[in-house]
């Protein structure tokens, strides 16, 4: 797995590649740690390149999204393909982050 | 200060302080949600993993905690993989004591102790009463928090009220009026993590058949 992260004003977003699972998850952390240590408030996940998330995969981005939150931010993601948006669905992982079809709706979610 | 799994607290929190014994409206489930509350703490510390087929072994470095160490043993050397509500049957059928050794665990930590009581003057039984009932009120006031706040709830607490919920602890704790207002609440945090609900998943099973078995009996 590869992640790349992008700064634009009060918001980062982090490109993710390949698969988020227990053995990934901890580079997904770190990656949002170092965001929001800089100051940001806004996280949105680019997961086109994401091919599988695990449940552990799942967990990073609810911490994320707590994290977030509680600074008074948050969190969306976008461009989920087949089977990672049907871990998404069964989990119900809409209600508590926003699931957008692009980059522009994902903003917009965040209010950014 | 003892850090207590998934498995020990919904012992804590099924059990019948007055009786010391785990409430009987729990008891035919008790296995189920401890062998639930083993995987999400094997999960939770990065030792399996599971998605929507399968639960798999990510590490097999030991946990330090025995009973954990057992069982993560025990799925590393099954040679297929399986969804979790396999394995959540398997150690509950497999390990038939489960809920005694959870509160042997339980007394040695100094949060329950045990006594022999005697019922009907002449037969005894084991009791467990709680020492100072602080870790079953630090538990509920955990899963109050995430039932009646918009905050996004922790992995480990949202496993915690999966297991509170697949075992109806939540019909004890909560008023009706609370039960209605947190009804959406519980079944979307319910809903996050794979192993909760596979626990929820297998508990209904078990209900479901006695159910049927009960109304053929009569």
């Amino acid at each position: 797995m590869e992640i790349t992260s992008t700064i634009d004003g009060d918001l980062v977003r982090l490109n993710v590649t390949g698969s988020i699972d227990a053995s990934t998850s901890p580079n997904v952390e770190q990656a949002v740690s170092v965001a929001l240590a800089g100051g940001k408030r806004r996280l949105i996940f680019d997961m086109r390149q994401v091919n599988y998330i695990s449940s552990a995969g799942l967990r990073a981005i609810l911490l994320a999204a707590k994290q977030a939150k509680a600074g008074g931010g948050g969190v969306a993601v976008f461009g989920l393909q087949p089977d990672v948006e049907e871990v998404f669905t069964i989990s119900g992982f809409g209600k508590i982050v926003p699931i957008a079809a692009s980059d522009a709706e994902a903003r917009e979610k965040l209010g950014a | 200060m003892t850090t207590l799994t998934l498995a020990d607290e919904i012992v804590v929190l099924m059990l019948d302080d007055g009786a010391g014994q785990i409430n009987p409206g729990c008891a035919s489930i008790a296995g189920i949600a401890i062998a639930g509350g083993i995987l999400m703490e094997l999960a939770l510390r990065g030792n399996i993993d599971t998605d929507l087929k399968s639960l798999f072994v990510v590490n097999q470095t030991p946990t330090g905690d025995a009973l954990l160490d057992e069982c993560l043993k025990e799925i590393a050397a099954e040679p297929e993989r399986h969804p979790s509500t396999w394995w959540i049957e398997q150690l509950a059928t497999r390990y038939d004591d489960l809920d005694r050794r959870i509160l042997a665990r339980l007394v040695s930590a100094g949060i329950l102790r045990e006594e022999e009581r005697k019922f009907l003057w002449v037969f005894s039984r084991r009791a467990y009463p709680p020492v100072s009932g602080r870790e079953e009120r630090e538990a509920k006031a955990r899963l109050m928090s995430i039932l009646f706040s918009d905050e996004v709830p922790n992995p480990r607490d949202t496993l915690l009220l999966s297991l509170a919920d697949s075992t109806d602890i939540l019909t004890a704790i909560l008023s009706a009026e609370e039960r209605d207002k947190a009804a959406v609440r519980i079944e979307e945090v319910v809903a996050l993590e794979e192993i909760g609900r596979s626990v929820g998943k297998v508990a209904l099973d078990i209900r479901t058949a006695m159910a049927m078995a009960m109304a053929a009996y009569h």
